[in-house]
């Protein structure tokens, strides 16, 4: 049965989830948009802080950033799979180890604002530097409800309320989770890579 | 022994890696500016699709939603792309 089809009008194409995490999600997604648009606006204005900015910045951290990130967000693929097969043991395991990626990405995030203390990277007087802590909190921010999603959707599958038939809860937690993900393929190379 | 989404998931997954590791690569600025700008451009513009397809399982043709999605990560390359022209 297509889950999907129950919450859409007849006649509209399905989507993944539910539409109410679709909502959240174009949310998101317009936010970091304006802050997309806020980087090359500040870009234009201060071309010597930004040409200069991503060298400030520890480059190792924003690539293993990078790659916990989409690590997790396969894990979190590897859940859903799992739970279309019915095997909600395996999808919460799976949902376990996303979790543990969403920690690790927090936990790096946080080593590497100490990195940036100790080494003057503060947000004052430079704009590449505010509009990179600009970008990466309000990115940690949404990290958070992710993780927050992902451990409500391990205590469901935990006390088995989901199965192949029935799993709309763990996609959308799955899918706010790539849209986290989405928005980070975008911010690692405006603050790491583009000089 | 993994099922054909799963062996997919995998490769999509490996090939988003391997796209990262390029991008960081670029940061070391192998090449001109702009050349840059253009390859990281490209790069977020397929690592996004790759996600929205994949990952996220946008892929019901004539979808507004999937539309309106995958046109996200043809709006911001370009903006990366304007930006580097502008000489940012």
């Amino acid at each position: 049965m297509d889950l999907a089809a129950n919450v859409a009008p007849v006649g509209a194409p399905a989507v993944p989830g539910n539409r109410g995490i679709w909502v959240g999600i174009l949310c998101e997604m317009s936010e970091f948009a304006l802050m997309f648009l806020a980087w090359a606006w500040f870009r234009h204005g201060h071309p010597e802080d930004f040409r200069a900015g991503p060298a400030m910045l520890n480059a190792g951290a924003g690539v293993a950033n990078t790659a916990v990130m989409l690590t997790s967000g396969y894990f979190a693929v590897r859940a859903l799979l799992a739970i279309r097969r019915d095997d909600a043991i395996a999808a919460r395991n799976w949902l376990v180890a996303a979790l543990l990626g969403g920690l690790t990405f927090l936990l790096i995030k946080a080593l590497e604002f100490r990195w940036n203390i100790e080494h003057g990277v503060v947000g004052t007087g430079n704009s590449f530097v505010a509009m990179y802590y600009y970008l990466t909190f309000n990115h940690l921010v949404h990290v958070v409800w992710g993780c927050l999603g992902l451990i409500w959707a391990i205590l469901r599958a935990q006390f088995g309320a989901y199965g192949a038939a029935d799993h709309e809860g763990l996609e959308a937690a799955v899918l706010y989770w790539h849209a986290t993900d989405l928005a980070w393929i975008v911010i690692f190379p405006l603050l790491y890579v583009l000089h | 022994m993994m099922n054909i989404d799963e062996s997919r998931a995998t490769t999509v997954w490996l090939g988003l890696l391997a796209l990262t590791l390029g991008s960081a690569w670029l940061g070391e600025g192998v090449f001109p500016p702009g050349l840059t700008a253009a390859v990281v451009a490209l790069i977020v513009g397929v690592k996004g699709l790759l996600v929205i397809r994949h990952y996220m399982g946008l892929t019901e043709p004539g979808s507004r939603l999937r539309l309106a999605v995958r046109l996200y990560f043809v709006v911001v390359p370009a903006l990366i792309l304007v930006s580097a022209a502008l000489g940012g």
